[in-house]
């Protein structure tokens, strides 16, 4: 599997992560330290405590490190949760409708990480 | 040539970030060209900055972050004089904290996520440009010792106030130390740049009050662009308390000098007059604080005009070398036993002019020299002439100034005048002034003890007009006291004075000093003197001091008079 083959499998943009990181053998090396982030565990124990500031603090640390590893999907998904808990943001989620982007954070975080998997076993 | 790019020191960029990957992100951008230090929340950023306060070029800085956010470091940067000198770019993709962290003082901001690296790449290179630029300006701004401006900037940022805010009409204020180098000679440089620093915040204490700047000009020399002050001898005293306060057990004097603002004037002529009366109060501790004023302009443009003219003065000889007798009061009558050799300037455009309108002019900046060159070579040449003529030689005492001691070449110039002349080192005696040794250097002592071993005789002239104490004169090279004019010029109505002379002339005695009473007018001061065992007498009781010719009359009318008499 090559890195652009992963990027599309787990709905990234390899252009801009190109962009970012200057080479391909860097975008590989960075996207295999994805999955030991810590930042999808944070943004999920979060969800269960629905305490605002530690969903806003994970939701935007996950945010910011999906964007630059040019993980758009999850960036996106993420980012929603960003601007629902930002301080001075009026609520536009329920909590229910909340809990459900974060599992679907979740399912889309668990396909990427078995795709990076996948990627590694072609090395 | 080694261009300056390859001298820099090594650049250290500090990134603060929680996330480890978007750490290694932004090092994988950075590392080719810096040198990397990592920090993942606030407090340790601000400990590697500390650490590093020397190196570090900038700081990528994370805004949200857990246990000390970026806002709270840009907080605590700020308030430090060192940290705040070190550019800060926040990461941020919220532009309300991207302007808030602007406010607080960031640089820049790069957005997140990342953008292209060479973007990146070029942001961190401008500011780091930036930060040194204003770093290298800022250090040629301003005098590392005192923090004030340095003279150039000084100067354009005078001439900046002088032409955008001449409602502030300020006057030029300029101060130095007395006898600065003394003060370095007698307690080390280290001292002496204590003292200059203790002045400089002082100085910018009172800026602190008053509207104005002010420079370290050079050396010891301050210059004060300021608003109009009540009372200047008051500010002068509040410089001068800090420094007693920083050495009590050291003398030092501060001067000052001051113009007032004047309608037309800019900076540089304001302060030109301000250290012209600056330099007025030289040796002046009772009144160390001169304003400026039409007198003092007139007297620098003659200054000026005699500085200019000293060089054609020589060549074209218009100094003339006069004679004053010592006599010998302690024979019966008294007997011609030497004479003193003084400068007149026949300036042909000013006419005579008396060694008090130049000598004090060129012993400020060293010309001197010059001068007592010229009198050394008069008065050598004279005593041979005489010596031919009349058959014996009449010593000439001749002034050697402070600057000539440290001339290397002192020495062996006069050993080569007295051969030139063909004459004993005792036919010309030095007169060396008393300030000058108490201004106490070693080196000058050690000059002026060699010329004694060579066989010349050393007399401190002037003794008494300055503060040298009894105590010294033992420790001094020296063979002759001539006594100060103030002492003789009371001593028949006045006992206290006429008690004075005669103990310095019985210390003296007891020293071996000869000593000279100078400035004797009168029948009555001159049978005081004899009366108190003074030897030697010069002054206008016995003459005037006299052109070589009617010099000349006088020592044959002398030797008629020997002759007729039989003395």
């Amino acid at each position: 599997m090559t890195l652009q083959e992963l990027y599309t499998l787990i709905g990234g943009d390899y252009n801009r992560a190109v962009q970012i990181m200057k080479m391909d053998r860097l975008i590989g090396r960075y996207i295999q330290k994805f999955p030991n982030s810590g930042v999808n565990e944070a943004l999920q124990a979060a969800g269960e405590s629905m305490d605002p500031v530690r969903l806003f603090e994970s939701a935007h640390a996950m945010k910011g490190v999906c964007a630059n590893m040019g993980l758009v999907k999850l960036a996106d998904m993420v980012s929603a949760l960003t601007e629902e808990f930002r301080a001075g943001n009026a609520r536009r989620m329920s909590d229910e409708e909340v809990r459900a982007v974060i599992a679907d954070v979740d399912a889309l975080y668990r396909r990427t990480v078995e795709g990076i998997r996948q990627y590694e076993s072609t090395l | 040539m080694i261009e300056s790019k390859q001298i820099q020191h090594p650049q250290y960029v500090l990134i603060v970030d929680d996330q480890e990957l978007n750490r290694d992100i932004l090092g994988v951008i950075l590392e080719d060209d810096y040198e990397l230090l990592y920090a993942e929340n606030g407090r340790e950023a601000l400990e590697v900055i500390r650490e590093h306060i020397d190196d570090l070029c900038i700081v990528l800085l994370d805004l949200m972050m857990p246990v000390m956010d970026g806002f709270q470091v840009l907080e605590a940067m700020v308030a430090d004089e060192e940290m705040r000198q070190i550019p800060v770019i926040v990461l941020t993709a919220d532009k309300t904290a991207e302007l808030r962290a602007l406010k607080m003082g960031a640089a820049d901001f790069i957005t997140k996520p990342f953008d292209m690296h060479e973007v990146i790449l070029a942001r961190v290179s401008r500011i780091i440009e930036l930060s040194e630029g204003r770093r290298l300006i800022s250090a040629a701004e301003h005098d590392k010792l005192t923090m004030l401006y340095n003279r150039n900037f000084f100067f354009e940022y005078a001439d900046r106030l002088y032409l955008y805010r001449p409602e502030l009409q300020l006057d030029a204020v300029v101060m130095n130390i007395q006898q600065f180098h003394s003060v370095n000679e007698l307690n080390g440089r280290e001292f002496g740049d204590d003292v200059l620093r203790v002045i400089g915040n002082e100085i910018r204490a009172f800026l602190a009050e008053t509207e104005g700047i002010a420079c370290r000009f050079e050396a010891d020399h301050f210059d004060i662009y300021c608003a109009r002050q009540d009372d200047y001898a008051a500010l002068l005293q509040r410089f001068q308390r800090k420094v007693d306060e920083l050495s009590p057990n050291v003398d030092i004097h501060l001067r000052m000098g001051v113009k007032l603002w004047q309608e037309g004037v800019g900076p540089v002529l304001l302060f030109d007059r301000a250290r012209t009366a600056c330099n007025m109060v030289r040796g002046d501790y009772q009144s160390p604080l001169l304003i400026y004023n039409e007198d003092m302009r007139m007297r620098d443009l003659l200054n000026q005009r005699l500085l200019n003219d000293l060089r054609t003065a020589v060549d074209e000889r218009q100094f003339v070398v006069y004679y004053q007798p010592k006599y010998n009061v302690q024979c019966n009558p008294p007997r011609l036993s030497s004479a003193e050799a003084l400068i007149r300037w026949k300036h042909p455009e000013l006419g005579m002019l008396p060694p008090g309108d130049f000598i004090p002019l060129f012993e400020g900046n060293g010309l001197i020299s010059i001068v007592d060159s010229y009198v050394w070579a008069e008065a050598a040449a004279q005593v041979a002439r005489w010596r031919e003529k009349l058959g014996f030689t009449l010593p000439v005492s001749v002034n050697l100034s402070r600057a000539d001691v440290f001339d290397q070449t002192l020495t062996g110039r006069l050993v080569k005048l007295m051969e030139d002349n063909s004459l004993r080192f005792g036919d010309i005696k030095l007169e060396v002034t008393e300030s000058a040794y108490t201004e106490n250097s070693r080196a000058l002592l050690d000059v002026i003890a060699r010329l004694r071993e060579i066989g010349f005789e050393i007399e401190m002239d002037d003794f008494g007009s300055g503060y040298s104490s009894l105590n010294m004169l033992s420790a001094m090279p020296i063979d002759v006291l001539k006594m100060d004019m103030k002492f003789v010029r009371n001593i028949e109505h006045n006992p206290t004075d006429l008690r004075l002379v005669s103990l310095i002339l019985d210390i003296a005695k007891y020293l071996r000093l000869h000593v000279v009473a100078e400035g004797v007018e009168t029948e009555g001061q001159l049978a005081l003197l004899r009366d108190a065992g003074c030897e030697l007498v010069q002054g206008y009781y016995f003459s005037r001091p006299l052109p070589p010719e009617e010099f000349e009359t006088l020592i044959l009318q002398e030797i008629k008079r020997e002759k007729e008499t039989g003395t």
